[in-house]
């Protein structure tokens, strides 16, 4: 469990944010500017909060109406940067066992080698940092972060340098991390589909400010957390099949690919038909409409023309079914 | 080939010039890593302090060594007494000014490296649990190494040539103080000296181009080393 309250000002840019999330994985979600890597630098301590409080644990790392301040090195607070930050003067081997040295001893925790064989390092090892390829830099930062045996582990877009198959890899792993060692995690991201996959609980960040947080289902369903979207990812966070996906066991379906009816749909090939109740109507700035619907599934969010929404007398109470049509549920 | 005069020349230079950066080098790189760090109270008074050196007269510098240092002065009389240990006219006296002179120019090369070093690795270092003294051991120093040795080596090479200071400070004693420019200052004060002073220059000119030399491959060195 963290708490977080903090002001912190730069030239022109006030990060004013208080939120509290539970143990488990968190996702800190936004465009770019809106202060999500400062949060984490500000959590780290490598930041001077103005104003506030970070309590991880019930332990506080400072409070600034208590003049207490924890320096970053004894905070326990580990952070993978987007930049790797591998040591360029030490081999793959060396710099994992930087961390490993320095972890506490009464940690239990797995060693070098497991972790080096968990993120498919062994054979880059004895290489030196700077012949390692862009994915390979994020999986060695990951695992030298590990190895310090943190209390919270906080990842600034830990995926940017990956893609396709890799990039599913890292995020399993980064679930199976979750589930296996029961790390709180602080997750920054702009790819909706991670929040997903990987977070139980969302923060969404705007202009330096807290714009929607809570359970990432309902958290991302509120219209403040939407219109942080692109409209083409406007959509929401369903059930995924077998819930095997991520520590979060959600996939992000786009409003876009969710038909509603006002009758029973019959004789579809789509598997999830879910009936509710329509909770809102909203006119989109393209001309569409976007519908939210309440349904014992959860939340349902659909995209359809204005002219549907008036053929089908979409409003507020009425009774309709949502067929999302989605390979991952 | 060099007479026992100038073997005796060459042996007190070298010993003056290692035995001053020696002294200086672990004051300068503290001074430098300080001052490569961002601001901190006090940070221009230890900028200023550190390039007084640099701006005072040599002759003056000596000057206030005689009177802190000398067998009357403060420091130099409680060293006498306590240790037995007299500065003033002996080569650890020597060195002692060159250490003074050479300091300024030690602390300029190692906070350029220091500089260069991307502090965003100090703070990887910090959130792998390492302390100041810590980071500093583990990773400023290693990556900003090879820029240390070379400014080490730049101050000897300097130190080999150091005058004024010397010259106030400890004299110049041969065998004792009476390093390379002091040997040549002497020949040339001697009738028909200009042959030996020739001599001496041409050591001089050797051991001053050795030491750019070491200094400009230790800093190619560096530059691979900082480059990621």
């Amino acid at each position: 469990m963290i708490a977080v309250a903090a002001r912190v000002r730069r030239k022109g840019f006030t990060l004013d944010v208080a939120f509290e999330a539970p143990a488990g994985v968190t996702a800190l979600f936004g465009p770019s500017g809106a202060g999500k890597s400062l949060l984490l630098a500000a959590i780290a301590g490598l930041v001077r909060l103005e104003a506030g409080r970070v309590v991880l644990a019930g332990r506080t790392l400072e409070a600034c109406e208590a003049g207490l301040r924890i320096p970053p090195h004894q905070r326990g607070v580990g952070l993978v940067f987007q930049d790797a930050r591998l040591f360029p003067h030490l081999s793959v081997r060396a710099n994992l066992a930087y961390a490993e040295r320095r972890a506490p001893p009464d940690a239990r925790r797995p060693g070098l080698a497991e972790i080096a064989a968990r993120f498919d390092l062994a054979a880059l090892l004895d290489r030196p940092v700077r012949n390692l390829s862009g994915g390979e830099r994020s999986r060695v930062a990951l695992a030298r972060a590990l190895l310090s045996a943190p209390d919270l582990l906080l990842l600034d877009e830990p995926f940017a340098a990956l893609d396709g198959a890799r990039r599913r890899r890292f995020l399993a792993a980064l679930a199976a991390l979750h589930t296996d060692f029961a790390l709180p995690m602080l997750i920054v991201t702009h790819q909706i589909e991670d929040v997903a996959a990987l977070a139980g609980h969302v923060v969404g960040l705007q202009a330096g400010r807290v714009v929607a947080a809570g359970p990432v289902r309902e958290a991302c369903a509120s219209a403040a957390f939407q219109a942080l979207l692109d409209p083409r990812d406007q959509g929401a966070a369903y059930p995924a099949r077998g819930g095997a996906s991520g520590a979060g066991g959600l996939a992000w379906v786009r409003a876009d690919h969710v038909l509603l009816a006002r009758a029973r749909p019959e004789g579809l090939s789509a598997q999830n038909i879910w009936a509710g109740t329509v909770a809102s109507v909203a006119g989109e700035p393209d001309g569409s409409v976007m519908v939210r619907l309440g349904t014992a599934q959860g939340p349902v969010l659909a995209r359809v023309t204005a002219e549907a929404a008036s053929r089908l007398a979409l409003a507020p109470g009425v009774e309709a079914w949502a067929v999302v049509k989605a390979h991952a549920l | 080939m060099a007479s026992a005069q100038d073997v005796q020349v060459l042996a007190v230079s070298l010993k003056v010039a290692g035995l001053a950066v020696g002294v200086a080098l672990p004051v300068a790189l503290a001074a430098a890593y300080a001052l490569s760090r961002p601001a901190f109270p006090g940070k221009s008074v230890l900028d200023a302090l550190v390039h007084l050196p640099l701006v005072l007269p040599p002759v003056l510098i000596g000057f206030l060594l005689l009177l802190a240092l000398g067998r009357r002065g403060p420091v130099g009389a409680w060293l006498d007494e306590t240790f037995g240990v007299r500065l003033a006219f002996t080569t650890e006296g020597a060195a002692c000014a060159t250490a003074v002179m050479v300091f300024p120019l030690l602390v300029r090369s190692m906070r350029l490296s220091f500089e260069a070093l991307d502090g965003r690795l100090l703070e990887a270092a910090a959130l792998l649990r390492a302390g100041p003294f810590d980071r500093f051991w583990s990773v400023a120093l290693p990556l900003a190494g090879p820029g240390v040795l070379a400014g080490a080596a730049t101050a000897f090479a300097a130190g080999l040539g150091e005058f004024g200071a010397v010259m106030t400070f400890a004299a110049n004693v041969p065998g004792e103080t009476q390093t390379l420019p002091l040997a040549i200052y002497a020949a040339l004060q001697t009738p028909s000296g200009e042959a030996r002073a020739l001599s001496l220059a041409g050591y001089s000119f050797a051991l001053a181009l050795a030491g750019l030399a070491v200094g400009e491959a230790l800093n190619a060195w560096a530059r691979r080393r900082l480059d990621r």
